[in-house]
């Protein structure tokens, strides 16, 4: 109950600030940024397996939130429309580096692994799941994250991938497996 | 294979539809059939809903540092408006930025050009603003200019300019003294020239903001987008030269003090694009 009352508290106050911030606030895009900074980026940084490069995207996509902010329509919830804005920011992001990246074996290409330095502690017996997504190749970790951390449908992911419905659903199973290998290292 | 007729294989190939609860009543009685007889597969599937339960229950990550000011200084807005905000903004080709740039020097360079052939011409005054027919290089009356009508002694920024007026006793002209001339400027360019430095101050503040601001993020850009955005400010850069050079020769020139702000603009607009490009674009 209480947590509804925050939820219903935040889109409220999202709903002011955005539009504030629509008209050139940037006080008021501050506080949009602190309330959705750290979901923002836990979806950067999964996407991207990298908590850097997550650091990067997030600030990209806040930056863009600025630029785009006049055209939100308020069809969504705020929330709603800045996650998808993220998710759509790494994308094109990898379509960017993909050019210059190397590519793995199985033709995906390879994001930067979870970096040493900035990880959180991971579990000297058994890989952490935070740690076990960042290991997935690319193309798997993009739907497992968007579909079972973030619960895009299938359908979804296959429109903002460019990938079928179908592929979405293999990669996914293909994820799901990988991941339990790795869990149960 | 078990009694329910389901080999591993099959389940393996069942399990996602199973997952999704998209497989029709006899194939999802035929993999539950098999889960209840088979360890491999009922582990398997234990498994892999633990890890959907984790996934979905996944606490936020917490950046390692404060990222607002990255992005506030790359939002940074505008000491100097430009057209409006951020209406659908449109990223600029390059080639299409190639051009408006020569666009912008070709402009200039004809702008430039017309003035510095008239200055030339013999008998023809171009620098006196609304002055009277008797004289010519009569500064013009303080209220169109916006300077008080009354004695001014100040130096101008461009040049040996003092000039002293006196009430006109007709009400038709402004009486004029002026120290030894090499050029002579109307009251008038008093006041433009002081709004020019004083815009040419802005300008400058705002233009070292942003550079300050692109030359921390290229390393983050492209090199390619790097290497065109510095050869459009090359050409920007040229074209705010031959303003300022016309400009010192015609002062009073309000046509080419519009030129050197439209190349200002341009410049700003430039780099604050440039600020606000997303990484590795």
């Amino acid at each position: 109950m209480a947590a509804a009352s925050n939820l219903a508290h935040a889109a409220m106050g999202d709903t002011t600030d955005v539009a504030l911030a629509a008209g050139g606030d940037r006080q008021a895009f501050e506080r949009l940024y602190r309330t959705h900074a750290n979901r923002v980026f836990s979806i950067c940084a999964r996407m991207s397996g990298s908590r850097t490069k997550g650091e990067e995207l997030t600030q990209d996509v806040f930056v863009r939130t600025w630029e785009k902010l006049p055209q939100f329509r308020g069809e969504s919830a705020f929330s709603t429309w800045l996650h998808r804005l993220a998710v759509n920011v790494v994308l094109n992001a990898r379509k960017t580096e993909g050019r210059q990246a190397s590519r793995t074996d199985d033709g995906e290409v390879d994001d930067e692994r979870w970096d040493e330095a900035a990880r959180a502690p991971m579990h000297i017996e058994r890989m952490d799941l935070t740690d076990a997504i960042a290991g997935l190749p690319a193309g798997a970790r993009r739907v497992f994250v968007l579909h079972d951390v973030e619960g895009y449908k299938h359908e979804e992911i296959a429109e903002m991938m460019g990938i079928t419905s179908g592929g979405s659903k293999a990669q996914l199973h293909r994820a799901r497996l990988l991941l339990r290998e790795a869990l149960e290292r | 294979m078990t009694s329910s007729n389901m080999t591993c294989d099959e389940f393996d190939t069942a399990l996602p539809d199973y997952l999704e609860g998209t497989l029709d009543d006899s194939r999802r009685a035929a993999v539950e059939g098999h889960l209840s007889e088979c360890v491999r597969c009922a582990s398997m599937l234990r498994d892999i809903e633990n890890i959907q339960k984790g996934a979905a229950a996944m606490p936020d990550l917490v950046p390692s540092r404060d990222l607002w000011l990255g992005i506030e200084s790359r939002i940074a807005a505008p000491v100097i408006p430009l057209a409006t905000r951020p209406a659908p903004q449109r990223r600029m080709a390059p080639a299409w930025m190639g051009i408006a740039a020569a666009a912008l020097i070709a402009s200039t360079a004809g702008i430039t050009y017309m003035l510095t052939a008239n200055s030339l011409r013999p008998a023809k005054s171009s620098t006196v603003a609304a002055v009277t027919p008797s004289s010519p290089l009569q500064p013009t009356n303080g209220a169109d200019s916006g300077v008080p009508a009354e004695s001014t002694s100040a130096p101008s920024p461009v040049g040996a300019v003092a000039v002293t007026r006196q009430p006109d006793v007709t009400g038709s002209r402004v009486a004029a003294r002026e120290t030894p001339p090499p050029q002579r400027i109307p009251v008038q360019l008093v006041s433009q020239s002081s709004d020019r430095a004083h815009s040419d101050v802005v300008y400058g503040r705002e233009i070292e903001m942003l550079q300050n601001i692109v030359s921390q993020r290229r390393t983050q850009l492209d090199s390619s987008t790097v290497a065109i955005i510095e050869r459009n400010l090359q050409i920007i850069d040229a074209a705010i030269a031959q303003s300022r050079a016309a400009l010192a020769r015609d002062p009073a020139s309000q046509m080419l003090d519009q030129q050197l702000t439209h190349a200002l603009d341009k410049k700003v607009e430039l780099l604050r694009t440039a600020a606000m490009l997303p990484a590795s674009t």
